[in-house]
């Protein structure tokens, strides 16, 4: 080991951390002037709901005549709805990157689709091609909620992915022995981690929130029952709307916290749509 | 026009033979590969004997890393064949080859620590734990990096991450170990210290080794032989000292090393006019053949000279050495070497007599 002994201090010092607050920034007084005037506009109508429902509205919320039935489709769509989005957008994303990254703009165009087309003529599209017995199913509704989570769950992955240098990565990998369902589990999805999760949590989301297809589809999932419950107690129904919020609040500060564990591994952290990619290495 | 080798020609010195190396020879035979209609490779054949390290060198573009790449596993060869130990490897997945590459960007896998990083490959081999465990950490004590077994990828300097990355490469005891472009992302320093040691490292495993650069120092200090590349071809593979003494085509000549570039009058195929002589002999330089004739710096004689054939306008100091330039005769400006001490009297416009050797490193058809 002599002969590498010499060589053994290359490099030693590894970059370290930023030191809080060695680049701290002024925060002029207009900034916090528009940081109140949002935060005014986001919280008084939520304050306004909380007074409106009382705290006793809270308490009638889980005894309410198809609350758990519509809680539970809900929660069963958005489970079904996120299986079958990161398992069809997450091999096409990789693949569109590894093999075909000319075409990204044509997928992004693609994928915005579902946003500017109403939901009606998604609604029937769907019904054109989905299999009879669905036809019957609230499972249905899972598959025009793919359709709806698309656009949401490619650019999630996307910004993942562009963060890693996917190439080398999957390269590497395969270089020392790894197939390529190895190379996914073990090296793509772990440092896709905080992608995932935003895809997860969008999707999750998008389907605890959405309202028009379920009500075209005439199902009561957890908004319709909402909407529909509106007419017989109002506080009930405002309560229920500021738990359907608490609930997706938890999601994204669980996707926060991940994210932030997933950045002290060493991989990119993604946020819904930003990424951070993590510093390489210096050239030292 | 006559050269000391033909420009198509392409001259292979035998790979050396080490008895008790246990690395894998390699073999390419008229490798070709086409992206659309711009032809990567265009035949190429390689011979690269067990233990040896073979460096590609070339400029952006030649094919060196398509090569590579097709050694590895990562590109499919339009036509040809690459074996390893005798057997033909074309058809084997990248991940069934038993190669460890060492890439140009920092390839460590950010999700985990250099010991798991190095133990990757061992782990995709069933290796145990505790055993993976072990030879992971032998490893990274052979590249000097035992102390940084649990750091993360973005906890380590470039020159570090580039050092797991080779031992992560070596882990899986590789028939053949590929580096494409290895050092090219680190400064000059480290570059120069990962340099040794990756020599040593492979010197001291034996293991069969190719290598790609752009670098012609770090192809000369590292490599056992070099083969130039051009256009998808190579233009001669020799070992570093005989590639720069005896370059077999202008192109290597020029690539390789510093190299001036006279143009001359031929008087035999082998025999140039002497710098200076074209202009005072009118007939004679219509019946001579002309061509350039390509000489190191240091190949160069130059001396001061009231009334020479040159003029110096520049001066380089290098250490022991000193690079004069000079304007000759024809708008032609030469470069020679020459002991600082003197070249200390050689100021810019000094008139000096630049006389070629007698033999040249080659001549070559007139640019």
């Amino acid at each position: 080991m002599a002969a590498i002994a010499d060589v053994s201090q290359a490099g030693q010092a590894a970059p370290g951390p930023a030191r809080p607050g060695s680049r701290r920034r002024s925060f002029p007084a207009w900034r916090w002037l528009i940081l109140l005037a949002a935060g005014a506009y986001f919280l008084i109508p939520l304050y306004a709901a909380f007074r409106f429902a009382g705290f006793a509205a809270f308490g009638q919320i889980f005894s309410q005549v198809g609350f758990s039935d519509a809680l539970i489709l809900s929660v069963k769509l958005a489970v079904v709805t996120t299986l079958i989005t990161l398992a069809l957008m997450l091999p096409t994303t990789i693949y569109v990157h590894l093999r075909l990254p000319r075409l990204r703009p044509l997928l992004e165009s693609i994928t915005i689709l579902p946003i500017v087309i109403p939901p009606v003529v998604l609604i029937l599209g769907v019904l054109q091609v989905s299999p009879a017995q669905l036809k019957a199913s609230p499972y249905l509704l899972g598959l025009e909620y793919v359709i709806l989570a698309m656009p949401f769950a490619y650019r999630s992955l996307d910004a993942g992915l562009r963060a890693l240098d996917l190439r080398t990565l999957v390269d590497a990998s395969n270089s020392l022995g790894a197939r390529w369902i190895t190379t996914l589990w073990r090296v793509i999805m772990p440092n896709l981690r905080s992608g995932l999760l935003s895809a997860t949590v969008l999707t999750v989301a998008l389907v605890l929130g959405e309202f028009t297809m379920a009500s075209l589809d005439q199902y009561q999932t957890f908004p319709v029952w909402i909407v529909a419950f509106d007419q017989t107690s109002g506080p009930v129904s405002v309560a229920a709307s500021l738990f359907a919020l608490l609930v997706t609040w938890v999601f994204l500060l669980a996707i926060a916290a991940i994210g932030g564990r997933a950045g002290r591994g060493g991989a990119s952290q993604v946020t819904l749509f930003t990424v951070t990619r993590q510093d390489r290495g210096d050239s030292r | 026009m006559t050269t000391n080798a033909s420009a198509s020609q392409v001259t292979e010195a035998q790979p050396p033979r080490t008895a008790g190396q246990d690395g894998a020879a390699v073999e390419l035979r008229a490798v070709s590969r086409s992206f659309g209609a711009v032809r990567a490779l265009d035949g190429l054949s390689l011979e690269i004997a067990p233990g040896e390290l073979v460096a590609l060198l070339g400029p952006s573009g030649c094919g060196k890393t398509t090569a590579l790449r097709i050694v590895a596993g990562f590109e499919a060869a339009d036509s040809g064949s690459v074996t390893v130990s005798g057997r033909d490897v074309l058809h084997v997945p990248a991940a069934k080859r038993d190669m460890g590459m060492v890439f140009q960007s920092y390839s460590l896998f950010p999700n985990m620590s250099a010991l798991d990083n190095v133990g990757f490959g061992l782990r995709m081999r069933k290796q145990g734990g505790a055993e993976r465990k072990r030879r992971a950490g032998e490893l990274l004590d052979l590249v000097g990096l035992g102390g940084h077994a649990r750091h993360y990828p973005h906890q380590l300097s470039g020159g570090q991450q580039q050092r797991v990355a080779l031992a992560r490469a070596l882990a899986i005891e590789p028939q053949v170990l590929l580096l494409d472009e290895p050092l090219s992302a680190l400064d000059a320093k480290v570059r120069l210290q990962l340099r040794e040691m990756i020599r040593s490292v492979q010197q001291r495993l034996g293991t069969t080794t190719l290598f790609v650069t752009h670098d012609q120092e770090e192809a000369l200090s590292m490599a056992d032989r070099v083969g130039v590349m051009r256009d998808g071809r190579l233009e001669q593979v020799a070992v570093p000292g005989e590639l720069y003494a005896n370059p077999a085509t202008a192109f290597v000549a020029e690539f390789v090393g510093t190299m001036n570039r006279i143009p001359a009058g031929l008087l035999t195929p082998t025999q140039v006019r002497p710098i200076g002589g074209a202009g005072q002999d009118a007939a004679a330089r219509a019946q001579a053949d002309t061509g350039d004739v390509l000489v190191r710096p240091e190949e160069l004689q130059i001396a001061v000279r009231p009334g020479g054939n040159g003029i110096v306008t520049d001066r380089t100091f290098l250490g022991a050495v000193t690079r004069v330039s000079v304007l000759l005769s024809g708008d032609v400006t030469v470069k020679v070497d020459q002991p600082t001490t003197a070249a200390a009297e050689m100021t810019p416009g000094t008139s000096v007599e630049v006389s070629l050797p007698d033999t040249p490193v080659l001549v070559a058809e007139r640019q």
